[in-house]
């Protein structure tokens, strides 16, 4: 049995008072594909980060093929070939793809450390063969704050690639890629794989860990529960060691749809909608499915007043909206939570109460002071619907994890109890509870007739939540589809391909 | 946490050594009398020379104890200097204050406090000192306006010509009566004309900018008045630039001596002429030590010190003098 | 015995929230600095500790209340995510107007009135120049260093050309000027203004709506902006209590010196900045508190009333203020986690 080229043992650490690792192991073999997977705050994150230098230990041993080593920051991490793809991104926005890549990397450095000064041309050739491997046809030359999120973690994942790493973590990688840009990257895995480079695959998404793991290695409440083969593994039993019980699935029971129209599109143009029309029913939940780029963040847009209706209208409840901003938006009873929750979410320094009530001070005020008590009362009666537990709701909301802000953030639109709530891949990097805790929000809300819009890259998702599912295609609607009358593979040919018809199922 | 010890400490040690940083103080033997002066800037070469001058007499004495605080320019900063001082009691408080309406009131609470004041060189509001030890500004301002006349006429023939006066700080009293002497002077002659009077607060490279402006403004300029030495070499300076040094004759005040000083400006022709400003250090000194060792002594209210003109025909032997003094 | 309670002391530590933490750090850095004034402070002939005097601890208040009222308002702007470096400016130009007002002003109805009015002008001119900066900041997004740069050149250009480059003297007669400054200049008017704002701002940062709002804008402007919050309304806002509170502190400065100064306040914006930073405030915006940024003045107020006593040197004394500020910065980032 070959030694393992990775082992980490007796790992402590904690955060603000919180205890994120507790005596946690891990060990990885050269060329293995080893999955990490754990509920909300079991700890897979934090100990994918100490792998990573990104962060580091309090107490325990890190031995690197058998012999003791200290990484005391990415650089060292570098230097000894470990390189981490991070659910949040560290891109910088304003620089191009290719200098992304070669910022900071000794083996750019290494291949041009001859030149005196850095040609455009030279990151262009450093940069080819890896957007090719993992297929990114935009220009190396362009921004990438011009990229999407799905595209962004392409340049991610062929950074850590130019770095010649032994070792990748990636920290859910696929959370914003559509199928087809995940098969590139499963075959990826795989052609490394050949290459002895081993990579820890931190995700919820079972169906990926069962196709491409090895071994699977399963935390809850920040230790290690147990490392197994996968092979000798099954989905329900990794669920049971995740969360410590059994935990059913249960898909969405088809209801009759009122005839009552919360929202009305009909021929939205905007800069990047053509001609959208489409009703949302009262108590529906409506999925809006497509491929990066596609339109259907910019549903949400429009909607909520960033972006100008160029043509078209927007109505709700029978009366045209004209919708100049946030606020106006608001007031309309329009919700939303949008797609990144650190960016464009959350007050990472504010307190959890705070970001829940900043956009509805004025029920919890009077004369312009705020009444603590009576917005904290409300705060943790929503938190308690919503199955969230903090220490504290004074601590500030990074002290959360990734599930629990993403709470945070529906309780917004709970707390306005608004008639029109737009989800933007409210799921995206949450575990499986907590993404159970959120679809039965959904349900709940869709039951007291609320309207709601979901969008979601996973393709499950929108089959088991929605009631009706909207795809998206280059700006326009492609298809309009019945949830329960359709497939995945449907779905994905009407966002890839030119529609024949439009087939409404309504 | 163990950073925060350890800088803590660093932090601690730095501020316990504080006593062996803290400078200008002279030391002797017997009973020290601790006299504090409050300075407006020491920037200013006249101030400096102050400084010095008075630090020397006061070792020499041997008995004083001398701090001086550097309110660089600044009327709030001298303020609180002051007040500090009069939480230490000093046995004798000098003050030279940086703006006359600024300073009043803070003196007059030392005085309340029975802390006995030299008002140095610049007079305040009210009379919130023991004494005040100055110049008189406006005798030299007159002098310098009968210098000036005395010179056009022997150029012209009549009492006619251009002059360019360049002020000192406007608030500052020195500056105020400098331009009062000469102007009442020179008011009696209406065929002399100040054509440009720009404000270069006491510092010679901005005399030298106003200076250069003017230049290109007027084509013909007989003289230059400048309220202190450094302003004026500045101005000579901005007439050497554009080739016109010899149009035009440069009058400063201040008259210190040593290499940098306006006396040797006038022996080396630069300037026509020059006031000898006295520090009034060495009358101050005087009166201070009467004060300190002779509880019965009363101080007159007010001294002046006279001012002496320096023009080429003294300046070689006064430059000797001086700086042999100082 | 002393193990439970240094336990439940260290979880009652850990629970407290990071800001409560920070403002403990800084009051714990405070007492260490006040302590070391005292050791090391002369005494007087008959033996009595001169720092510890009561008449030199309201010297220090007195003598940090004008820069201390402009850190108040600075320390919104820096929430915000912005900065204000018009303040020492606008401070000249309120002392200008405010002096120029009075001794101008020959038969007035009654000097309470009069002087009542005069500093109503005064701060309607500081507000204005303020909520001018505000406008450009928040309608065209430009920069705030930029525009706040800007008005500090041209603001001092307004005052010299409103005073003719001169100082405004005011007397110590009986005329309404005079009277203006006696009452004005005093140490428990001066101290009771500093002391009311504070409260006033401390309220209004940690209890109302709009202090809220200004934590968020400067936190995550765009988190803001979706959440709806009417950010543009806030910088202005935010901007124009910069200028009324300069103005304010231009007004007690008249009083104080004696004359309206278009000269005055030169640095005073850097000197507030220190306070506000040293007191745990980050200028990238969305982490500080009053309670942080008016320890912070008093940290400076101790310390440099302790170099003074000691008769420091003052350019020393800035040297030792440029470190002080470098380590209190360096003490609050230990305080930060990874995340």
């Amino acid at each position: 049995m070959p030694n393992p080229i990775l082992q980490l043992s007796e790992i402590d650490k904690s955060f603000d008072g919180t205890h994120a690792l507790r005596g946690a192991s891990f060990s990885l073999f050269r060329g293995e594909v080893h999955a990490l997977m754990g509920e909300n705050g079991a700890g897979k994150s934090t100990l994918a980060r100490i792998i990573a230098g990104a962060t580091s230990a309090d107490n325990g041993k890190l031995l690197l093929e058998g012999s003791p080593v200290v990484i005391n920051g990415p650089r060292d991490a570098q230097r000894v070939g470990i390189s981490i793809i991070f659910q949040e991104l560290d891109l910088f926005p304003h620089l191009t793809v290719a200098e992304n890549i070669a910022i900071g990397n000794h083996q750019f450095s290494r291949q041009f450390k001859q030149r005196r000064f850095v040609r455009v041309a030279d990151l262009d050739s450093f940069c080819k063969p890896f957007l090719d491997q993992v297929g990114l046809t935009r220009s190396p030359r362009c921004e990438v704050r011009t990229l999407t999120t799905g595209e962004r973690q392409l340049v991610a994942i062929a950074r850590a690639l130019s770095m010649r790493a032994r070792i990748i973590v990636m920290d859910e990688p696929t959370s914003s890629l559509f199928d087809d840009a995940v098969e590139r990257l499963f075959k990826l895995i795989v052609e490394l794989k050949r290459q002895g480079v081993s990579v820890v695959y931190v995700s919820h998404k079972m169906d990926e860990i069962f196709r491409i793991c090895d071994r699977v290695t399963v935390m809850r409440d920040g230790q290690t529960i147990d490392t197994r083969a996968i092979q000798d593994v099954s989905p329900a039993e990794l669920i049971r060691m995740m969360i410590g019980k059994e935990w059913q699935s249960r898909d969405r029971k088809p209801i009759e749809l009122s005839s009552e129209a919360i929202l009305s599109f009909s021929g939205v143009t905007t800069a990047k909608l053509r001609d959208v029309s489409f009703d949302l029913r009262k108590g529906e939940v409506l999925g809006i499915a497509g491929l990066l780029g596609s339109g259907r963040s910019e549903i949400g847009s429009v909607l909520i007043g960033l972006d100008r209706c160029r043509q078209g209208r927007i109505s709700m409840h029978g009366n045209h909206l004209s919708i100049g901003s946030v606020r106006e938006a608001q007031t309309a009873g329009i919700r939303w939570v949008p797609e990144d929750r650190k960016l464009e979410g959350l007050m990472m320094q504010m307190s959890i109460q705070e970001n829940c009530t900043i956009s509805d001070l004025g029920a919890f005020s009077r004369a312009g002071f705020v009444k603590r008590k009576r917005e904290y009362n409300r705060t943790m009666e929503l938190f308690h619907g919503l199955s969230l537990k903090a220490a504290s709701t004074d601590l500030p909301v990074s002290t959360l994890s990734g599930g629990n802000q993403q709470k945070v953030l529906l309780s917004r639109c709970l707390l306005a109890n608004s008639d029109l709530i737009f989800l933007d891949d409210p799921t995206r990097g949450i575990d499986v509870g907590a993404k159970e805790d959120i679809y039965k929000i959904i349900e709940q809300l869709a039951s007291q007739n609320k309207g709601i819009l979901l969008v979601s890259s996973e393709l499950p998702e929108l089959l088991r939540c929605c009631d009706r599912i909207l795809v998206m295609r280059e700006g326009a609607v492609a298809a309009e589809l019945t949830a329960g009358n359709t497939t995945q593979e449907e779905i994905l040919t009407f966002a890839t391909q030119a529609p024949a018809q439009v087939r409404g199922h309504a | 946490m163990k950073m925060n010890m350890k800088s803590l400490r660093v932090l601690a040690t730095l501020l316990l050594a504080l006593p062996a940083i803290s400078c200008n103080r002279t030391t002797s033997g017997k009973r020290q009398f601790f006299v504090a002066f409050s300075q407006a800037n020491n920037a200013e070469p006249y101030r400096a020379a102050q400084n010095e001058l008075m630090t020397r007499l006061f070792t020499q004495a041997g008995d004083v104890n001398l701090v001086i605080a550097d309110a660089q320019q600044d009327n709030s900063k001298q303020i609180a200097q002051v007040e500090t001082f009069i939480r230490q009691h000093p046995d004798l408080l000098i003050v030279a204050p940086n703006e006359r309406a600024a300073l009043t009131a803070v003196m007059g609470e030392a005085m309340e406090q029975k802390i006995p004041v030299i008002c140095l060189e610049r007079d305040i509001l009210q009379p919130n000192y023991t004494t005040l030890v100055h110049s008189d500004n406006i005798v030299i301002g007159r002098m310098a306006g009968e210098f000036i006349r005395d010179y056009l006429i022997s150029k012209y023939k009549q009492p006619k010509g251009n002059v360019v006066e360049i002020h000192g700080l406007l608030g500052v009293e020195a500056a105020i009566n400098r331009h009062k002497g000469a102007t009442d002077v020179l008011a009696a002659y209406p065929n002399i004309k100040v054509i440009a009077d720009p404000v270069a607060d006491w510092i010679q490279a901005r005399a030298k900018d106003r200076m250069t402006e003017v230049l290109r403004g007027q084509s013909s300029i007989d003289v230059v008045y400048a309220h202190n030495d450094p302003m004026a070499v500045g101005a000579y300076l901005a007439a050497k630039e554009l080739g016109r040094e010899h149009e035009m004759i440069f009058v400063g005040v201040d008259g210190l001596g040593g290499p940098a000083g306006g006396i040797k400006k006038v022996a080396d022709g630069i300037l026509a002429a020059t006031f000898v400003y006295p520090l009034c250090v060495d009358k101050t000194v005087e009166i201070a030590l009467q004060m300190l060792r002779n509880p019965s002594f009363h101080p007159a209210r007010e001294y002046t010190v006279a001012p002496q003109l320096v023009t080429p025909q003294n300046a070689a032997e006064l430059y000797k003098q001086t700086t042999l003094t100082q | 015995m002393s193990i439970p309670v240094i336990r439940s002391f260290i979880s009652f530590w850990k629970r407290m929230n990071g800001q409560k933490q920070d403002a403990v750090k800084s009051l714990g850095a405070l007492a260490v600095i006040f302590i070391l004034a005292v050791l090391v402070s002369p005494t007087t002939a008959t033996g009595s500790n001169i720092f510890l005097q009561l008449g030199n601890l309201t010297d220090v208040l007195r003598q940090g209340s004008i820069v201390g009222i402009i850190s108040l308002a600075m320390t919104f702007v820096i929430l915000t995510g912005g900065i204000d470096l018009s303040v020492g400016s606008i401070l000249a130009l309120s002392t200008t107007v405010v002096a120029l007002v009075l001794t101008r002003w020959q038969h007035g109805p009654s000097y309470p009135l009069e002087i009542a009015t005069a500093i109503f002008i005064a701060l309607l001119v500081s507000t204005t120049s303020g909520a001018l900066s505000g406008a450009i900041i928040a309608v065209f997004d430009v920069q705030p260093f930029v525009v706040t740069l800007a008005g500090m050149i041209g603001i001092r250009g307004l005052a010299k050309w409103l005073s003719n480059n001169a100082n405004v003297d005011v007397g110590f007669g009986q005329d309404v000027a005079s009277t203006f400054a006696a009452i004005f200049r005093g140490k428990t008017i001066t101290i009771a203004c500093y002391a009311i704002l504070a409260a006033v701002f401390y309220i209004l940062l940690s209890r109302t709506i709009f202090g809220r709002y200004v934590r968020a804008v400067g936190d995550n402007e765009r988190a803001a902006l979706y959440a709806g919050l009417p950010i543009r309304r806030v910088k202005l806002w935010v901007y124009s209590l910069s200028g009324l509170l300069a103005g304010f502190a231009g007004v007690l400065y008249a009083a104080e010196n004696h004359q309206g100064n278009p000269n005055a306040g030169v640095g005073y914006e850097l000197d507030a900045i220190a306070a506000v930073v040293i007191g745990g405030t980050r200028l990238s915006g969305g982490k500080g508190t009053i309670a942080g940024t008016i320890i912070g003045t008093l940290m400076i107020g101790v310390l440099t009333n302790m170099l003074r006593l000691n008769n420091v040197d003052s350019n020393v004394e800035m040297m030792i203020k440029g470190g002080i500020i470098l380590l209190a910065v360096a003490l609050q980032k230990q305080g930060r986690q990874a995340r």
